[in-house]
């Protein structure tokens, strides 16, 4: 028996440590995001997030301070200033010739032409002297350096405080919430008479369903904002909470008809006996035993239509009271996709929402999952 | 409930932006700035107030400020209220729209090629030749700007079907001129000399060339460009208009050695920042900041004139960066071409106030407006030069305005498998490696098959 116990705590340690290197992997991309969305452009692209928590060797291209800044010192035109702008780091080298940029040490004089002398301390102060007055352009000061991790909320202040942002965020809703309850109204009634309720072609009719979970939406786009130009519905809220609640419904159906059909056939058969109707049976019995199945889809189409911008694209304009927040931000990438170093900022602050929603009904998720999988 | 709640206070805030649309600024108050042709606008004036025009474009961000700016004078002009919309997904939204019936009234095409495909399904209004005879009258090189437009419509009956509004300029190349004098050298007249700078700075132990095609599912185009570029540079206009009709085989040898031309550049591992195998994995968007590290890691980067909006932040053009003209061969006969782009307004929906809205576009005003501020470029002869908002544009403008071939982005024009496809995917392979020739003969065979 002692055998049987020791075997038993030395896998426990291996179950650990695979859980917790598993978690690790699924985490690290997550993790990687977190951290670039609190650098700037400039820090992504030169180097990977796994290197921001360190100091970094940078090599900087500083313009010394413009000519209006300059003042007298005896018979010396002076500029001064810090090189990392008062953020702090260490120079390693300086150079004023783009092709030998670190040809000085910190605290040596460097000459540039005319009698212009430039000094860099090791902290970055520098000292630009001439004996005559300064014009025109500053020289630039190539200094290589080692500065200290710095992190940055200007992803995460341009997002939040974007333009339009609140109206954006009101527009997801009113696009989210009717276009997940919507589909689960329609579809639990579906379930149950699918399950419950003997009719000729039933089978048929579920296997069509489980057929539509194939057909993907984007071949129904053109024709379906077509109808809806015809019927006049046009390029307005009703039009996508009927495209959303469409495209959803084959699962939902699916789904909750899988997890009706588990539920015990006493109970109902019971109810029928005593002179229940399908629609009290319905009521009384199969929603609030089925919660768990409703409440995991709702989850499911709730960040489904939430994260969508295909069916939002299509199905409502461009303009300010239409626009979600999915194309929002990406509209605040610019024409050309260059201010792509908000994506990870704003990917943190169009998720808070559906987490919220995932942990507030978290423990229905785990039960909804296995709904229709166990008969 | 909560829906309900949602859709009211939507309804609330939708009346609020309705009024602040109204009420629009105008840029430059009328009659003040002197540079500005007031008289066009006093003269465009008219009635359309209760009218409504919606407008999808490409432009976003500070490009959607910029167009709005002018079209605010619209609104002053006439009393008509426009919406502008802008998507970054434009081609396929503006496709979509059109065949599902709801499209906006004028649709800004970023390229000619899908206004042709969506003109020939019958979904835009020609014109008229009365613009036609507009634009070439008032275009520098106006023939071949109506030429770029006019395509069959469903019935085959060709028409002008769209009214180019905006230029880019493509034969730039962009360096640091303090880099240049650090290490003495001079921004070059002619491809022979642009060769021989390349060879002269590998020699003093830099490289001379920052190449990247990364663009997503767009990848490889700015190798289109270059191959353009150098289409122009090699061979007649005659045979870049053939090879754009496909006349002209795309495994021609003119074609291929265009191709290798540009392979003399980015398949030289000592001219390219990174090597040639870096070319195709780098991203457009990234790749001129090479220009700005120390010490550089590039001398060059030829790109079109939108590339300042990745520079690094602070960037002063002019001073901190600059640009000269992507140089001819002194050797070859064949002028200054110069290679361009541009967007084209298209009308989906015939209306008073679309009508209006492109005679609006002929106005200098129009213009001049957008040319005071920045990022753009116009082949208008009426508008006053000195309107243009800083040096740069100026400078730009007179390479447009001195060209002596104008042609416009190849690609633009092919069919879409070809120009936003073949031709792509093609260029990535050659600079992966692959030989010209095969990859012209690839490419042509995609062609072959769409006839």
């Amino acid at each position: 028996m002692d055998n049987i116990a020791g075997t038993k705590s030395s896998l426990v340690w291996a179950v650990h440590l695979a859980t917790a290197a598993l978690v690790l992997l699924w985490v690290l991309p997550t993790i990687g995001l977190l951290v670039s969305s609190f650098r700037d452009r400039d820090q992504i692209t030169t180097s990977g997030w796994w290197r921001s928590l360190f100091p970094a060797e940078q090599n900087i291209v500083y313009r010394a301070g413009d000519a209006d800044t300059q003042r007298q010192d005896g018979p010396l035109w002076v500029i001064d200033g810090n090189v990392f702008d008062g953020a702090g780091g260490e120079v390693t080298a300086f150079g004023v010739n783009s092709r030998a940029p670190d040809a000085f040490a910190p605290g040596a004089e460097a000459d540039l032409k005319d009698g212009v002398k430039l000094a860099v301390q090791a902290n970055g102060d520098y000292r630009l002297t001439a004996p005559a007055q300064f014009e025109g352009r500053s020289p630039r000061i190539f200094v290589s350096s080692v500065t200290p991790p710095r992190f940055t909320l200007d992803n995460y202040r341009r997002v939040m405080f974007a333009e339009g942002l609140g109206r954006a965020f009101l527009n997801t809703m009113t696009v989210t919430i009717p276009a997940t309850i919507i589909p689960i109204l329609i579809a639990a009634f579906a379930a149950y008479a699918l399950a419950w309720m003997e009719f000729p072609g039933r089978a048929l009719l579920i296997a069509a369903v489980v057929g539509l979970l194939v057909v993907p939406l984007q071949m129904a786009l053109i024709p379906l904002l077509k109808l809806h130009n015809q019927l006049g519905i046009g390029k307005e809220y009703i039009g996508i909470w009927l495209a959303h609640s469409g495209f959803g419904l084959p699962l939902a159906i699916y789904l909750l008809r899988n997890y009706m059909v588990g539920l015990p056939r006493e109970i109902i058969e019971s109810a029928r006996v005593d002179g229940a109707t399908d629609f009290q049976i319905f009521l009384k019995i199969i929603l609030p035993l089925s919660f768990p199945a409703l409440a995991s889809f709702a989850i499911f189409q709730f960040l489904w239509t939430w994260n969508d911008l295909l069916v939002a694209t299509v199905f409502l304009g461009n303009n300010p009271d239409q626009l979600v927040m999915t194309g929002l931000l990406r509209e605040l990438m610019g024409s050309k996709g260059g201010e792509w170093e908000i994506l990870a900022a704003s990917a943190f602050v169009s998720i808070a929402v559906p987490l919220i929603v995932f942990f507030a009904m978290q423990k229905y998720l785990v039960r909804g999952l296995l709904a229709g999988s166990v008969k | 409930m909560t829906m309900k709640r949602s859709l009211c206070a939507g309804v609330a805030v939708l009346a609020l932006m309705g009024g602040q649309a109204g009420a629009r600024d105008l840029k430059f108050a009328p009659g003040e700035d002197a540079r500005l042709n007031w008289d066009s606008f006093e003269a465009f004036r008219q009635d359309l107030s209760g009218q409504e025009l919606t407008i999808l474009g490409p432009w976003l961000g500070p490009d959607k400020d910029l167009v709005e700016s002018v079209i605010a004078y619209f609104e002053a002009a006439t009393g008509a209220k426009v919406n502008y919309s802008g998507s970054d997904s434009f081609e396929q939204q503006i496709v979509i729209d059109a065949q599902a019936g709801s499209p906006p009234d004028i649709a800004v095409f970023p390229q000619p090629g899908l206004l042709r495909d969506l003109a020939s399904k019958g979904f835009v209004v020609p014109l008229g030749d009365e613009t036609a005879k507009w634009v070439a009258e008032n275009y520098a090189a106006g023939q071949s700007w109506v030429d770029l437009a006019t395509f069959p419509g469903k019935d085959g009956t060709p028409g002008l079907y769209g009214f180019f509004y905006k230029a880019d300029l493509k034969s730039l190349v962009w360096y640091v001129p303090e880099n240049f004098e650090d290490a003495g050298y001079e921004a070059p007249k002619t491809m022979e000399e642009l060769k021989a700078l390349s060879q002269q700075i590998v020699d003093d132990g830099g490289t001379p060339w920052c190449i990247g095609l990364g663009s997503g599912g767009a990848t490889g185009w700015p190798a289109t460009d270059w191959v353009e570029d150098m289409m122009l540079r090699t061979t007649t206009p005659e045979n870049y208009d053939r090879w754009v009709s496909n006349d002209l085989k795309f495994d021609d040898p003119i074609v291929v050695n265009a191709i290798e031309e540009y392979g003399a550049f980015a398949r030289n591992d000592a001219w390219v920042a990174g090597g040639a195998g870096g070319v195709a994995s780098t991203d457009f968007r990234d790749s001129p900041k090479g220009l700005f590290a120390s010490p550089p890691a590039c001398y060059m980067h030829r790109q079109a004139s939108f590339i300042p909006s990745f520079f690094p932040e602070g960037t002063v053009i002019g001073q901190d960066a600059d640009f000269f003209y992507f140089p001819a061969y002194a050797g070859k006969d064949l002028g200054q071409p110069v290679l361009g782009a541009g967007t084209v307004f298209g009308m989906m929906k015939d209306s008073p106030a679309a009508r209006a809205f492109i005679q609006f576009l002929e106005t200098p005003i129009a213009h001049e407006v957008w040319m005071a501020q920045k990022g753009f470029l116009t082949p208008h002869k009426g508008v006053n030069p000195e309107a243009y908002g800083d040096e740069t544009l100026k400078k730009m403008g007179d390479i447009l305005l001195n060209a002596t071939t104008f042609r416009f982005d190849a690609s633009d024009l092919m069919p879409g498998p070809i120009g936003a496809g073949a031709f792509w995917t093609g260029m990535v392979d050659y600079s992966g490696g692959k030989d010209a020739a095969a990859v012209a003969a690839e490419i042509q065979k995609t062609w072959d098959t769409l006839k």
